[in-house]
């Protein structure tokens, strides 16, 4: 499968964007536009994470 | 761009049912300890059952979570915190939309769903649509409603997350959005299957306007079953020289289920975002074997605000034994959505399913696409009545088409009917979830 081999970069790739949404986050206290786009980009990443990242970490046996 | 990927996820949707099992088993595991945690609802319900996060190691264990139903969910709302009561796994404040069930069966459910849980609603839309061959280029025109039903809402999202062009075809009426269309070259259209029928009978019927001249491709249907079945199936995609795919989805649980491109009579369970099980209506057992019929019990394994895990959906379903052309490894289910518990009664002792007459009087020509099912008593012995409506210009062929009835609602159904023919136009129109089946026995 084409994709196969480059999961688990993609997946590091959306957790190093998941860690710098967070700490955005922490620093939006008080800078609405800030916290809410921060907010929904967040939930954008877990959709990627439902997409890929899910799956990374399956061991192969179930 | 990427046009020419056939799967919105080629990795998920080609991925082993060994792998997805160990997904699914991975993600209930997950919403299971979320909805512990913060559903006092689900924590009582599970204290009770004696089963806690740690318990659930296997399907088998999965097996053993209480079954929910709709009256439970409506027990607990209408209460703190307001209006969805002690089901609600987040703050009010993270609750960004409202959505309710028809409430055809009782007291309507409430739905709350933060903007994540909303994207994973477009997201499970993005599967279906991408998977129907909907692409950036397509202009989809959106004849719906928008209001407290979720029905297309999340279709309208998903068809903007692929990039598709989306034209809300909200308050208009039909003839007004027949030709908002038209205006438009829309390419693609969503709709119950029921309205995308009065739809063309009213651009041909009062518009002279053929329908299939409108240049729509494809039509996405959700709602009702139709657009499974053959005979209706057949109807719409004469109708709108366009295909039609089925689509199936419910305010409580998401959108769990698509029909490809491939059309292989029946749908994708999405099995990566869904856990489905089918269970006997009879014994309770969960059946695995293909082409045995049961009721649905299914886990959004990706839903938090107001999770939904092993909900008895009653639909009634069966696994296909064949694998499908597109070779997506999701399971099919064969026919689609093939009726649901509370829609099948008993007549004179024969279960009687509402969608087995639709497809008798869908697949014979010379009929009207309306039909209605009144079920009565004369004395004690059931009557069932069949109301149809004969097409102009049919009246010599009556006594053929008579027949035909009633030979094949023998076959298809073991009943038999007296047929009550009406002038084109008569029987009602439904622009959103049909009622064609009156049960007055208890009332006659
Ligand atoms: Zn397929």
């Amino acid at each position: 499968m084409e994709f196969d081999n480059n999961l688990n970069e993609i997946s590091a790739k959306i957790q190093l964007l998941k860690k710098t949404a967070v700490e955005l986050k922490k620093l939006g206290e008080n800078f609405p536009a800030l916290e809410k786009n921060i907010a929904r980009i967040l939930a954008s990443l877990k959709m990627l994470e439902l997409n890929i990242s899910d799956i990374v970490d399956l061991s192969p046996d179930g | 761009m990427h046009s020419d990927q056939k799967y919105w996820n080629p990795v998920l949707e080609t991925l082993s049912q060994k792998k997805l099992k160990a997904l699914q088993l991975k993600k209930f595991k997950r919403i299971f300890q979320w909805a512990y945690d913060r559903s006092k609802f689900h924590r009582k319900l599970y204290n009770q059952a004696g089963i806690t996060p740690q318990d659930i190691q296997s399907f088998d264990d999965v097996r053993q979570v209480p079954i929910v139903d709709k009256s439970m969910m409506r027990d607990v709302q209408r209460k703190d915190p307001f209006p969805y009561g002690d089901n609600l796994c987040v703050s009010l404040e993270a609750v960004c939309e409202f959505r309710q069930t028809s409430g055809t069966t009782g007291q309507p459910i409430y739905q709350a769903d933060t903007w994540q849980d909303w994207e994973w609603w477009a997201e499970c839309w993005s599967y279906t649509l991408w998977a129907q061959g909907y692409r950036p280029h397509d202009r989809v025109f959106i004849p719906f409603g928008y209001n407290v039903f979720v029905a297309f809402w999340a279709g309208h999202y998903a068809a903007e997350k692929i990039g598709c062009e989306v034209v809300p075809g909200g308050v208009l009426d039909t003839q007004a959005r027949i030709l908002k269309m038209r205006e438009l070259r829309a390419t693609a259209l969503m709709g119950t299957p029921t309205y995308i029928l009065v739809m063309a009978d009213t651009a041909k019927s009062k518009m002279n306007i053929d329908p299939s001249g409108l240049g729509i491709l494809k039509i996405t249907c959700a709602g009702e079953p139709g657009a499974s079945i053959p005979g209706t199936k057949n109807r719409l995609e004469s109708a709108w020289g366009a295909k039609v795919f089925d689509h199936a989805g419910a305010t409580e649980i998401g959108a769990w289920s698509y029909e490809c491109s491939a059309q292989p009579g029946g749908m994708h369970v999405n099995d990566a975002f869904f856990l489905v099980e089918i269970e006997d209506i009879d014994t309770g057992e969960i059946i695995e074997t293909p082409e045995r019929r049961g009721k649905m019990i299914i886990t959004a394994l990706d839903r938090y605000a107001q999770p939904c895990i092993r909900f008895d959906s009653k639909d009634i379903i069966e696994w296909d034994s064949k694998e499908c052309a597109c070779s997506r490894t999701f399971r099919l289910i064969k026919g689609g959505v093939l009726g649901r518990t509370d829609d099948i009664t008993k007549v004179k002792g024969v279960l009687l399913s509402p969608i087995a007459i639709e497809q008798v009087v869908r697949g014979i020509e010379g009929l009207g696409d309306e039909f209605e099912v009144v079920v009565d008593k004369v004395g004690d012995i059931d009557r069932i009545t069949l109301k149809i409506e004969l097409l102009p210009g049919m009246e010599k062929r009556r006594s053929a088409i008579d027949q035909m009835l009633k030979d094949q609602l023998r076959l298809q159904t073991n009943l038999g009917y007296r047929l009550e023919y009406h002038e084109i136009g008569t029987l009602p129109r439904y622009n959103v979830k049909a009622k064609r089946f009156k049960d007055l026995r208890e009332h006659s």
